[in-house]
């Protein structure tokens, strides 16, 4: 891999910023080691809860112009057999692995943090912000910084693992959230989750797209709102963001460690420019360094941080 | 950008007792091998391999098997359904010496390849097995074709008693081959897989797909991370051998590990 991209998150080297974010290849052991391969630096399991869910009915994708609306629903093999996949990628692999979790009450995230100090994962994600789920489960916990704070709190207790709090967009006033996150002791945060959700409608049919009308989007068209929530994060806490959100080019990576995210995640850009995608940005970013005379990406994470 | 097309069914054949093909005049522009993701918005969006496909016109062929499928048989002429696709790898299309092995439901995508390796100067003998008669689809669409055509059943309704590996043994017994292709169920492909030793081939996968379009994660195959979506469902000899999973288990809706 190359020097010039090494970094860390939470004092872990890393080979690469790039991580592959929770949902997107984390199912099984080879998905997640083909993203490492591909050069991601960290990678995120599929979000586990306590008992294995098939997801809602599909159509579960929509495509339109700028990204993509999802209602996966949260589908995963269950925290048990979810961490089987992730202690056999790591007796593979040294890279990192973020374990991501979700669940709607206090409860249960201490069930599911549990679990996950007896793995080989390496940090702890809080999935706050599911916006597939509403039927089900209702507002998202991120919504709330008394429940963001509660549940953080709870869990950072228990967790021989880093916790990251991972974030809604979909939020008046996320440095308040973000503020609570930190306050109640987590490491990091994580933002964002996907924008929304939105609704796409099939005019020959009639009907919505979507199974469950619904989906959150991601891909190019969120990426303005994702960097304006992490500056504006960014200018309030002193944790370690890990940004995501529409990050699809070199370019893109840079724009964001710029509004003040230290890692990147790389998810629907893997539709859109394949497996491969985390070689290509690692590249890319390389490229821009070259161009701006920078040394490495270290360099830029050091830059005095946009003002206001 | 994979459009969706809604599109309504132009006709739909009877092909078996519980085997229909559905035909839309629509231009797919798909490879052999490749597939669609099917829904009527009613609940569910499904794979199903494109079995024929021509500039203004392709074809399913549906094995009725679950709630998605039962609706779908309940369907008529001119009803509505919608499409997302063509996805994943293709048949590479010889001009030698070929066989393709189907079973069951899984046959029909060979009948698109046997036409394309026709047009491509290839010789094709097929050999195609199902449990009962009735399973047994596209013995005469095979015939018509003009390939060198045999079937057969495992309850032995046709005289022969056996499946379409027996049938592949015989034939690569009397001829060499230069490339093999299988599509159907994957214990038929692993107990094909040892006679291949010395050949090239290529065998179509079906696993549980859900995006279809690589993020997912549902249809990657151990321990190499392939997924079947994008980087299959036919995969070629090279990484059919590296495959641990092959024949021993896939996984269902929740991602969870299912033997065999
Ligand atoms: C690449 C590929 C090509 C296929 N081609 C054909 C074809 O040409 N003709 C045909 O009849 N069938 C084909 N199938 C299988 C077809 O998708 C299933 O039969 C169908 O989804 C069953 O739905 P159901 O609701 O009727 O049954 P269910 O009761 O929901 O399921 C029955 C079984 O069908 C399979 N299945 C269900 N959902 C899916 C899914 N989303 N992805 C993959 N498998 C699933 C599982 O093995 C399951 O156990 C193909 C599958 C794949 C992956
Ligand atoms: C198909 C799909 C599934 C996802 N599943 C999860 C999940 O299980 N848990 C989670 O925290 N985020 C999930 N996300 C959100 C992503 O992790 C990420 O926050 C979001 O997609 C924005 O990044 P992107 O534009 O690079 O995709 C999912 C996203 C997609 C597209
Ligand atoms: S079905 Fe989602 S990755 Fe293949």
């Amino acid at each position: 891999m190359h020097k010039r991209l090494k970094t860390k998150f939470l004092g872990v080297e890393l080979e690469s910023p790039l991580v592959l974010p929770a949902g997107v290849m984390g199912m099984s052991f080879s998905g997640m080691d083909i993203a490492r391969i591909n050069g991601a630096g960290i990678i995120t399991s599929k979000s586990l809860t306590l008992q294995p869910r098939t997801g809602h009915k599909g159509p579960v994708i929509a495509e339109f112009e700028g990204g993509i609306l999802n209602c996966m629903g949260l589908c995963n093999p269950g925290i048990s057999n979810g961490l089987l996949e992730v202690n056999e990628f790591k007796k593979r692999s040294r890279t990192p692995v973020i374990v991501s979790v979700f669940a709607t009450n206090t409860e249960d995230f201490l069930m599911l943090a549990k679990e996950v100090n007896n793995s080989r994962g390496d940090f702890l994600e809080l999935n706050l912000s599911c916006p597939n789920v509403f039927d089900e489960f209702g507002i998202p916990l991120a919504a709330s910084k008394d429940e963001v704070f509660k549940i953080v709190k709870a869990v950072k207790e228990s967790s021989r693992l880093p916790v990251i709090a991972k974030l809604s967009p979909n939020v008046y006033n996320i440095v308040e959230i973000a503020l609570a996150a930190q306050k109640a002791g987590a490491d990091a945060l994580c933002l964002i989750n996907t924008v929304g959700p939105g609704m796409a409608i099939d005019a020959k049919m009639v009907k919505p797209v979507l199974f469950n009308k619904f989906g959150g989007l991601s891909g190019p068209c969120i990426k303005p709102i994702a960097l304006k929530l992490i500056y504006q994060t960014h200018s309030a806490v002193d944790i370690p963001i890990l940004g995501m959100g529409g990050v699809t080019y070199g370019i893109d990576a840079v724009e964001m460690l710029m509004a003040g995210a230290t890692t990147i995640g790389v998810g629907t850009a893997v539709y859109y420019r394949g497996i491969e995608v985390f070689e290509k940005i690692n590249n890319e970013i390389i490229e821009f360094l070259d161009e701006n005379g920078y040394e490495t990406v270290e360099d830029i994470l050091k830059l005095e941080k946009l003002k206001l | 950008m994979n459009k969706r097309s809604t599109i309504k069914i132009a006709r739909i054949i009877d092909e078996a007792e519980d085997i229909k093909s559905f035909v839309f005049a629509h231009d797919l522009t798909a490879k052999p091998g490749q597939f669609i993701m099917l829904t009527d918005f009613e609940g569910g969006e499904k794979p199903f391999s494109i079995a024929d496909c021509t500039s203004n016109e392709f074809m399913i062929t549906v094995k009725r098997i679950g709630e998605f499928t039962t609706r779908l048989f309940q369907k008529q002429v001119g009803d509505y359904v919608s499409v997302r696709g063509p996805f994943g790898s293709s048949f590479f299309v010889s001009d030698g010496n070929v066989l393709l092995v189907g079973g069951g439901y899984g046959t029909p995508p060979l009948y698109f390849l046997a036409k394309e390796l026709l047009q491509n100067g290839a010789k094709v003998t097929v050999v195609n097995g199902a449990k009962s008669k009735e399973d047994l689809v596209f013995c005469n669409k095979f015939r018509e074709l003009g390939v060198e055509y045999q079937n057969i059943t495992q309850l032995g309704c046709l005289g022969r008693e056996g499946t379409s590996v027996d049938l592949a043994e015989k034939a690569m017994e009397k001829q060499k081959f230069d490339h093999v292709y299988a599509a159907g169920p994957e214990m038929m492909m692993k107990a094909l897989q040892p006679l291949l030793k010395d050949l090239e081939y290529e065998f179509l996968f079906e696993r549980y797909m859900k995006c279809a379009i690589g993020i997912c994660g549902n249809c990657t195959i151990d321990p190499i991370g392939i997924r079947l979506c994008v980087e299959g469902p036919v995969l070629p000899k090279k990484l059919v051998e590296q495959l641990t999973e092959f024949g021993k288990y896939h996984r269902d809706a929740t991602g969870k590990r299912i033997e065999f």
